[in-house]
């Protein structure tokens, strides 16, 4: 593997954790615009364990995943009140007040960045991420995906069927945040240095951009939305200055044509096959949380 | 001192108010985040710079920027908003956002990432008022912000156009029962609030007397944020939103420091969010019913 | 003849419109119990107000004889209630099985349920017995199907088995027989009588009151969010009252 491959997939790499961290909400139908928060919170903690504390990386990375999930956790309840578009606009604001705070944490460097001192190398990162994985597709498995799954259709009913709604809910942002912090101890890790404008809102949205761009119908969507925002603008490369104008135009015309993301349930993606009979009801396009309640009022 | 600064505050401010009621006319009407919007504040900008540069004189120049931000504005309406109707939420959003992209890279492309200088339109004078120093651009931007605001608050109550715009945001399928045409006026929202935008894009180049291909984010999600801090869908939100968030902004630098801003300003949007989900003056959330 | 579910004095309003007013009736444990009365009188929301989606202004609901006024919809489910809707919600997102393992949740106990990822074991216990429900209803044939794309009385009676996956021992229906062809509505009953053998209590929204003459032998009216009569479907009808409250709609 070339130094330009090995590279490439280590960005890749970061692309689809963080891809995850946006995922697990995202299932639930939380649109968490504030990812680049949490990655912050995790990268500066983990670099400060391994710098000032003399931690290992195994111990410190993780740590800053918790950092982040508690972080989460702690705003997760005021937050999680507001719903919809509101709670986007919450996560969104969450996570430019952290990395604002960072920028001027004297401890952490403030604005010039934070070296840092621990390396982890290409092999640690593609481990993690597989181990990572593993874990995403194992959690795909149990009542909490499918729960996070209901939640997204029809919150009403889940909570009729005895679901605690907002816990699931607060889980889900939580895990999402320690897969965020993970990978961003990770990353300050692998690039030896942290800088709180690295975490700014166009990462926050651009990673929202290719989870929606794989789709969160499977557990597959964000490896294939993390690869593809990934690896297209590589081999756009040639277009020089215009290959971000091609890719631009390219999500506007994937979200205009497929607009439920590029891999979807059914076909092959699932063990079963149920491809036949379930892909209708995919493609048409189900009406919106608001059309279906709307309707339902009349009846007394 | 502090009243100088205060002046200055509501003057940023005129301009994030403009881009707030933008975004306040999207979410409130069509209930979508139109995250093309920074994009279209740029637009206004640059090409009224680039038209400028071309020999035009100024008032054509923002003519033109104004008409191809509405150009921009009508195709975001037909493939990001129109097309994704009653699908996923998140879709429109992600489109929109598509086109933001889009915008800032052709700009890229087009003039390259620097600042670029902006000629002064305004005349060099000030208004002293006491001990108080306004500047002429920054009078014209207030001016200007304040007619469109009240220009547009005026027809959307009291004329029989406003009451079909106001119709649609009830509720889409009454307007079209009540045989208002949706199908025209919806591209007219994504007009007006384009222009909107346009003009905030032209108003921070006047003061400013600078512009790039990413001047639109940060006053884009400042804008989001005074939308949010008024009250999603009031238009005299937006404005609270937009002088509050202006006011933030210029007493931090002034007592803070530069980098505390983003701590300041979405720390207030935050508390505001926690306490006050609806804002500052929107209505509280509807409850689900079943 | 104990009560498992008493409503007393239940009252609520929205937006000064009185909808359902200091109204009380009980229904009787392991028998069927019709809710019947013109559109608009409040079926609905005393549905609503049982499974706790709203919060009575007044009155109380007491089920086996324990106060549950206060307590959160959530929670209903595991003391027992659980309910089936109107205009048939089920999760789109979701096949038919998915929607019935959401079902199965009240019978769930703990994070270790919640976690284990049990999905990967072929013929899973919790998959078995959803599949098992659907073959009751005669539904097997749908189990993987997605909900989408389902004609309206298979979603409908999909609905119904993922209330009574519950294991809630009242399950109030909300009219399951609207919308159903002839051959449906013979299935439905068949359930329902099967339902009943396990001592399921029923409480039931209907329009069609064949169906109600049938299924059910206790019938309460209500017009304008009050009880108009109560007794059984005969005798209701002859009701003067109740003939002038279904006149007066008509008319």
């Amino acid at each position: 593997m070339t130094g330009y491959q090995s590279g490439l997939l280590v960005i890749l790499c970061f692309n689809v954790i963080a891809a995850y961290a946006v995922y697990l909400p995202m299932a639930a139908g939380q649109l968490n615009l504030g990812v680049a928060g949490f990655m912050a919170t995790g990268a500066y903690a983990a670099a400060y364990l391994t710098n000032e504390a003399g931690w290992s990386i195994g111990a410190a990375v993780p740590a800053g995943g918790a950092c982040a999930g508690l972080l989460a956790l702690l705003v997760a309840v005021p937050i999680l009140r507001t719903q919809g578009i509101y709670l986007a606009l919450a996560t969104f604001a969450l996570g430019q007040v952290i990395a604002a705070i960072f920028l001027n944490l004297d401890v952490v460097g403030g604005a010039a960045g934070y070296p840092v001192s621990a390396y982890a190398g290409p092999g640690a990162v593609f481990a993690a991420t597989a181990a990572i994985l593993a874990a995403m597709l194992l959690l795909s498995r149990t009542r909490f995906a499918l729960y996070l799954t209901a939640i997204k259709s029809d919150p009403v009913v889940t909570d009729l069927m005895g679901v605690n709604v907002r816990a699931v809910q607060v889980g889900a942002l939580t895990l999402g945040a320690v897969i965020g912090g993970l990978g961003g101890g990770l990353y300050g890790h692998h690039f030896s240095f942290v800088e709180a404008q690295h975490f700014n809102v166009a990462l926050s949205i651009f990673t929202v951009l290719y989870v929606l761009l794989g789709g969160v119908q499977t557990v597959w969507g964000p490896l294939v939305g993390g690869a593809f925002f990934t690896l297209l603008p590589e081999v756009l490369r040639a277009g020089g200055g215009w290959r971000y104008v091609l890719f631009a135009l390219l999500i506007i015309g994937v979200m205009a044509l497929r607009p439920q993301g590029l891999v979807t349930a059914g076909a092959h993606w699932r063990p079963r096959r149920r491809a036949a009979s379930r892909a209708p009801s995919r493609t048409s396009g189900h009406p919106g949380p608001e059309t279906r309640l709307s309707t339902e009022v009349s009846g007394s | 001192m502090i009243a100088q600064q205060l002046v200055n505050g509501l003057m940023l401010g005129a301009i994030y108010v403009l881009v707030a009621v933008s975004f306040t006319l999207s979410i409130g009407i069509l209930n979508f985040l139109n995250f093309s919007i920074p994009g279209l504040f740029m637009v206004g900008g640059m090409v009224t710079w680039i038209l400028i540069g071309k020999g035009l004189h100024w008032g054509l120049a923002i003519l033109g920027a104004v008409a191809a931000a509405g150009l921009v504005a009508l195709a975001v309406e037909r493939l990001s908003y129109r097309r994704s109707q009653a699908r996923e939420p998140e879709v429109p959003l992600v489109s929109s956002l598509g086109f933001l992209v889009l915008l800032e890279n052709l700009a890229l492309v087009g003039a390259g990432s620097d600042q670029q200088a902006f000629p002064a339109l305004v005349p060099d004078f000030n208004l002293r008022i006491g001990g108080l120093v306004v500047g002429g651009a920054q009078l014209v931007s207030l001016a200007v912000a304040l007619t469109l605001v009240v220009a547009i608050s005026v027809v959307l109550s009291r004329t029989s156009l406003g009451r079909q715009v106001r119709s649609i945001a009830e509720s889409r399928e009454t307007a079209v029962i009540l045989g208002i045409d949706v199908g025209r006026l919806v591209p007219g929202i994504f007009i007006l609030s384009a222009v909107f935008t346009a003009l905030g894009g032209v108003l921070f180049a006047l003061n400013y007397l600078q512009v790039s291909p990413f001047m639109g984010e940060g006053v884009g999600f400042k804008g989001v944020a005074a939308m949010i801090l008024g009250g999603m869908g009031s238009i005299w939100g937006a404005v609270a939103g937009g002088l509050l968030i202006g006011l933030t902004e210029v007493l931090s630098i002034t007592y803070l420091g530069a980098d505390v801003v983003n701590v300041t300003v979405y720390g207030l949007l935050l508390a505001v969010m926690v306490l006050r989900p609806q804002g500052l003056f929107g209505r509280p959330p509807a409850r689900e019913k079943l | 003849m104990t009560a498992l579910l008493a409503i007393e004095h239940l009252s609520i309003a929205f937006g000064g419109l009185q909808v359902v007013q200091d109204l009380s009736f009980t229904v009787p444990k392991g028998r069927a119990t019709a809710l019947i009365g013109p559109n608009g009188a409040g079926k609905t929301t005393v549905f609503n107000l049982v499974s706790g989606v709203y919060s009575p202004t007044g009155g109380r609901i007491l089920l086996a004889g324990r106060d549950i006024t206060a307590l959160p919809s959530r929670q209903r489910i595991r003391h027992g209630i659980a309910r089936s809707f109107q205009n048939v919600r089920l999760m789109d997102h979701l096949s038919v099985v998915e929607n019935l393992l959401v079902g199965q949740h009240a019978t769930t106990r703990g994070l270790r349920d919640l976690l284990v990822p049990f999905r990967l074991v072929p013929n899973h216990r919790w998959r078995r017995e959803a599949i098992d429900a659907l073959a009751e209803a005669g539904l097997a044939a749908y189990a993987d199907a997605g909900v989408g794309g389902l004609p309206y009385g298979i979603r409908k009676r999909v609905d119904l088995v993922r209330a009574t996956l519950s294991g809630a021992s009242l399950l109030m229906l909300d009219e399951p027989a609207a919308g159903l062809n002839p051959t449906e509505t013979n299935a439905l009953r068949d359930h329902l009588a099967l339902l009943r053998g396990r001592g399921v209590t029923l409480l039931v929204v209907e329009h069609d009151m064949q169906f109600v003459g049938e299924v059910c032998e206790h019938v309460v009216v209500l017009d304008f969010g009050q009880k108009l009569a109560e007794g059984t479907l005969a005798q209701v009808q002859r009701d003067e009252r109740v003939r002038a409250a279904y006149l007066g709609q008509a008319a």
